[in-house]
């Protein structure tokens, strides 16, 4: 909210002489920081943040309440003139306990309009004067002292007026002109013709104040914060007053701004009061907190004397008596806020300044936990990935149908994964799959020119079930362009599917994931996160003896058909070799040429033996013969 | 004496020197030592035919003449041999040596994402002090993330313009904090709290707000949440605890203030200043020139939260924060447009993250 520091200097004439800085200091160390100062013709206006829970701040009286406090320095007083209440000159009837207090006036309005002053005051708030006085003076009323009142026209009400809750399907023009339909739990003022007010939210269109207006009919009530805010949420219509209201105004104020706003009246435009009076009374105040100094030390990190405490709270408009070693404090009517004890320790806390609180280090209870398995593996697989050239992408949980459906299996329908309320149609889908995510971010970066691309993400995917999407914390990497060239020893070529093979090999998947090919020489995996092995307990596995005696190795060069089942042939071969010797067999290479026989290609199989002892060739020879043989009952043949 | 060799030798014998000096490579002079003085067919071996046949008192002059020239030669091939022979060398050890300049080949290098960085330094941060990580699912219950937390039924954050809802399932969130995970560990560890000595946890994790895509909002971000459950916990100890870690994040002459706020599930709350890391608290743009920069909110835990959770107030309290990473990660980077983190582009990714 903006305050005008001339306006602020006459409610607190102690605040004129601090300068901006200061001001903008003691205002923040009391929790109220300044978001900017704009420099006005003659003055400044500075932008205070004011949290949710102190509606009662929201005024130019309200923050001069808080300086003073903290200063230890008087307010002015509030010059209400002296109003003489009489008999009701329109019935007021309160019909619900939302509205505890409605106090009114009525004036006839004479020759004047509002005065330069308040305009430009009312400018620096920007808050546009009307020049109409009785709109003027109720908004400048409610800068500057918080409490929303509202102006009728007189002699557009029929009969008597009610604060009632609205009736299923009343209609309401508000002075915006947009026409509200209301329901039984919107509070509205009426007349006997229908509602003529949102009650603490808006006037109403057929009795707003115009040039023509003759007669006022002034309303300063209190309205129910709850109420107040459900009506505004519920026609999305937050106004000054609703934002006040819903905070919660000062019951108190009802009468006083209503004589306020009569001395205003009188004062800019010579109306004459017709009479004054008020409907129902100041509701009675909410139970005494009690604040005991254990709790109030506790929260400070030190004790604070009883006396200290009780100041500090009076300072602030509580009434406070001493029980023993507690406090017992009525908060003033402004503040709805003080609740419970806690409330109150971190007022003595915020008037002392928080700079005092000490610093210390909790002390240790019980034993430090350990960080779980599940948060230690995604630890370990990031930074393997990332060792391994990958760079980790965080990408929103949220994508198309189109883009989900790419990779979403068939029992994990869409639907239940969609939001009610998307930022829009291409982030409506909680996402099955992190591949269309990677997918597109891998395709950016090639279409900006990256010659290599490696990507993984670790987040959760989503699965539709009855109870709601269950999440699955999983990892996906992509890779594709060109793998080498770029140094004198690296020779170029394309990434392959087998790349990922080998990625999938290094992180010790069990077993080859799917590898997708997501585009023109991109590939991609997804893993759920559980299947990988967890870090295991032992920090050093069991020791196994190994063989010192030396490794004999041997090729085998098979021409197979281009169909050939790798694992077929590895299987058949290792059957026929002693697996107690056996120390590896795999394929080094692989050729395929025009030169080899139409349909085939060469297989280069290496077999590496070992024992407890030397092997001598002729056995070698026999194993070899043996796996050949296992080759050939497959169609392989022994390649000249 | 030349007079008693024949010309075409002695002609020979003339450009010896030369044809010598043209020999290019070991090839080339071994046909060279075998035209001068190969055993069979050369220069020499027709020399020494020609001593065999010369007149007797010739002999001895002859002989002399010839064993002069042939020394002549032999010594000059084994010089030149010798030469060639280390300019190969040379040539094999420059061929074999390695110029530090070129490029090498690179081990790969990727990097971890900054966010992810960031939430990893502070859970490094907090360890020592005996905190452990919690986390929770990022769908979640209007009842953890916002009843539990002492959030007013009618607060405007539960409104469909600030928080998504699940479609078919209205009761379901994406959470707009990490709070929730505070309310999921108060209430599994309520049981056991005594026998544990209360209970201290980092939650990082990944939150969503209905905010519009734009340089400074954006509708995913992350947050890390910490909390401390003890007996007698205070403001002091919120206060020495961020001190404690504040410091270790950006250096010992680091500085905090804490302000006056209000969240719902704290009270008293807190905001947390910390003294400008960019400029050592002297001002700049980064702290608008105040020294101070604000960094996360905090409190005391409200006695509701706990209570909700099935913890006795009056024998517990404690504290929780809640920080922004990617205010963080934009202040300390100085990154200009918050959607450059999650744009994923390789190069922003190598440039901002890391490997630690
Ligand atoms: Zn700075």
């Amino acid at each position: 909210m903006w305050i005008e520091r001339k306006v602020l200097a006459q409610e607190i004439p102690a605040a004129a002489a601090l300068d901006t800085r200061q001001l903008c200091e003691v205002l923040a160390a009391l929790g109220f920081p300044v978001d900017g100062v704009a420099a006005l013709e003659g003055t400044e206006a500075l932008d205070v943040d004011i949290t949710a829970n102190r509606g009662d701040a929201m005024s130019h009286r309200g923050i001069a309440r808080e300086l003073a406090a903290k200063l230890q320095q008087p307010l002015a007083p509030i010059a209400t003139g002296t109003v003489s209440e009489g008999a009701a000159l329109v019935p007021v009837r309160l019909e619900a306990e939302a509205c505890p207090i409605y106090a009114t006036a009525v004036l006839a309005l004479g020759e004047g309009i509002t005065p330069e002053a308040v305009q430009s005051f009312l400018r620096a708030l920007e808050a546009s004067p009307k020049r109409l006085p009785a709109v003027d003076a109720s908004n400048e009323l409610l800068l500057r002292y918080g409490h929303p009142t509202h102006a009728f026209d007189a002699d557009a009400i029929h009969g008597a007026v009610t604060v009632r809750w609205a009736k299923a399907a009343e209609t309401l023009v508000t002075l915006d002109g947009v026409t509200r339909t209301l329901t039984e739990r919107d509070l509205v003022i009426a007349d006997e013709a229908g509602p003529i007010a949102l009650a603490g939210v808006m006037g109403g269109d057929r009795t707003k104040v115009t040039e023509a207006t003759r007669r006022v009919l002034l309303e300063s009530a209190w309205f129910e914060p709850k109420v107040v805010r459900a009506t505004a949420r519920r026609h999305s219509l937050h106004t000054d007053a609703s934002h006040r209201f819903g905070r919660g105004a000062d019951p108190a104020m009802a009468r006083v701004a209503r004589d306020l706003l009569v001395a205003r009246l009188q004062a800019w435009c010579q109306a004459k009061l017709i009479g004054a009076w008020t409907s129902g009374a100041v509701p009675a105040p909410a139970a005494p907190v009690n604040l005991d100094l254990t709790l109030l030390a506790r929260v400070a990190g030190e004790a604070v004397p009883l006396e200290a405490a009780q100041e500090a709270l009076a300072r602030l408009g509580c009434t406070v008596t001493v029980a023993g070693d507690r406090l017992c404090v009525a908060p003033p009517t402004w503040r709805h806020d003080l609740a419970i004890a806690e409330d109150l320790a971190e007022e003595v806390l915020r008037l002392r300044g928080y700079e005092h609180i000490p610093s210390v280090l909790p002390p240790m209870e019980g034993p430090p936990e350990h960080l779980a398995p599940a948060y230690l593996l995604r630890q370990r697989v990031a930074r393997r990935l990332a060792q391994l050239g990958f760079h980790q992408t965080v990408t929103y949980g949220f994508i198309s149908p189109e883009a989900d459906a790419l990779f979403a299996p068939p029992d994990n329908p869409a639907a239940g994964r969609t939001l009610a309320n998307p930022l829009g149609y291409e982030y409506s889908v909680l996402r099955a799959s992190l591949l269309p995510s990677l997918k597109a971010t891998a395709e950016q970066n090639l279409r900006q020119g990256s010659r290599q691309i490696k990507l993984f993400e670790l987040a959760p995917t989503y699965r539709s079930t009855p109870a709601g999407p269950r999440e699955q914390m999983a990892l996906a990497a992509v890779w594709g362009g060109v793998l080498g060239g770029e140094d004198y020893l690296s020779p170029a070529r394309a990434v392959l599917e087998a790349d990922l093979a080998g990625l999938a090999r290094d992180l010790d998947l069990p077993g080859l994931p799917t590898v997708h090919r997501l585009a023109e020489g991109l590939f991609g995996f997804e893993v759920e996160l559980d299947a990988l092995p967890r870090p295991q307990d032992r920090i050093i596995p069991v020791f196994r003896p190994f063989s010192r005696f030396p490794s004999v190795e041997r090729d085998l060069s098979l021409l197979v058909d281009l169909g050939q089942s790798y694992a077929d042939l590895h299987q058949a071969m290792a059957a026929a070799l002693p697996a107690e010797s056996l120390l590896e067999l795999r394929c080094v290479d692989v050729f395929r040429h025009k030169s080899l026989p139409e349909g085939q290609q060469a297989w280069l199989l290496r077999m590496r033996f070992q024992a407890e002892r030397t092997l001598v060739g002729d056995e070698v020879d026999g194993w070899v013969s043996a796996a050949l043989a296992a080759a050939e009952s497959l169609g392989a043949k022994l390649r000249a | 004496m030349d007079q008693l060799l024949p010309p075409e030798i002695v002609e020979a014998g003339q450009t010896f020197p030369a044809a010598l000096a043209a020999c290019g490579d070991l090839d080339a002079l071994l046909r060279l030592k075998g035209a001068f003085v190969g055993r069979e067919a050369s220069h020499a071996t027709r020399l020494m035919e020609l001593l065999k046949t010369a007149p007797k008192e010739q002999k001895r002059e002859l002989g002399a003449a010839i064993n002069g020239l042939k020394q002549q030669w032999e010594e000059g091939l084994k010089v030149r041999q010798a030469e060639l022979e280390a300019a190969k060398r040379k040539l094999g050890a420059l061929a074999a040596s390695w110029d530090p300049a070129l490029p090498p080949p690179q081990p790969p290098r990727g990097a971890l994402h900054p966010l992810n960085r960031l939430m990893d330094r502070l859970v490094d941060v907090f360890r020592p002090m005996g905190f452990h990580v919690e986390e929770g699912p990022e769908v979640e219950t209007e009842a953890h993330n916002f009843d539990g937390l002492n959030i007013p039924e009618d607060h405007p954050a539960k409104a469909s313009s600030d928080t998504f809802y699940l479609a078919a399932h209205p009761e379901l969130l994406l959470r707009t904090h990490t709070s929730p995970v505070q309310v999921r560990t108060l209430l599994r560890v309520a049981p056991d709290l005594a026998a544990r000595g209360g209970i201290r946890f980092l939650a990082p994790g990944r939150v969503y707000r209905k905010d519009e895509i734009d340089p400074t909002h954006s509708p995913m971000f992350h947050q890390v949440e910490g909390m401390l459950v003890g007996h007698g916990i205070g403001m002091q100890h919120l206060k020495g605890t961020l001190e404690y870690a504040l410091r270790a994040l950006f250096g010992p002459d680091t500085e905090i203030r804490l302000r006056p706020s209000y969240f719902p599930f704290v009270e008293p709350g807190c905001e947390v200043d910390v003294s400008c890391p960019l400029c050592g608290a002297k001002g700049c743009r980064v702290c608008k020139g105040s020294g101070w920069v604000e960094i996360l909110g905090a409190g005391l835990i409200h006695p509701n939260v706990l209570t909700y959770a099935g913890i006795d107030p009056h024998e517990w309290s404690g504290w929780a924060f809640g920080m922004g990473v990617e205010r963080m990660a934009m202040m300390l980077s100085q990154t200009p447009d918050l959607r450059l983190f999650f744009e994923n582009d390789q190069r922003f990714l190598k440039a901002m993250g890391g490997l630690d």
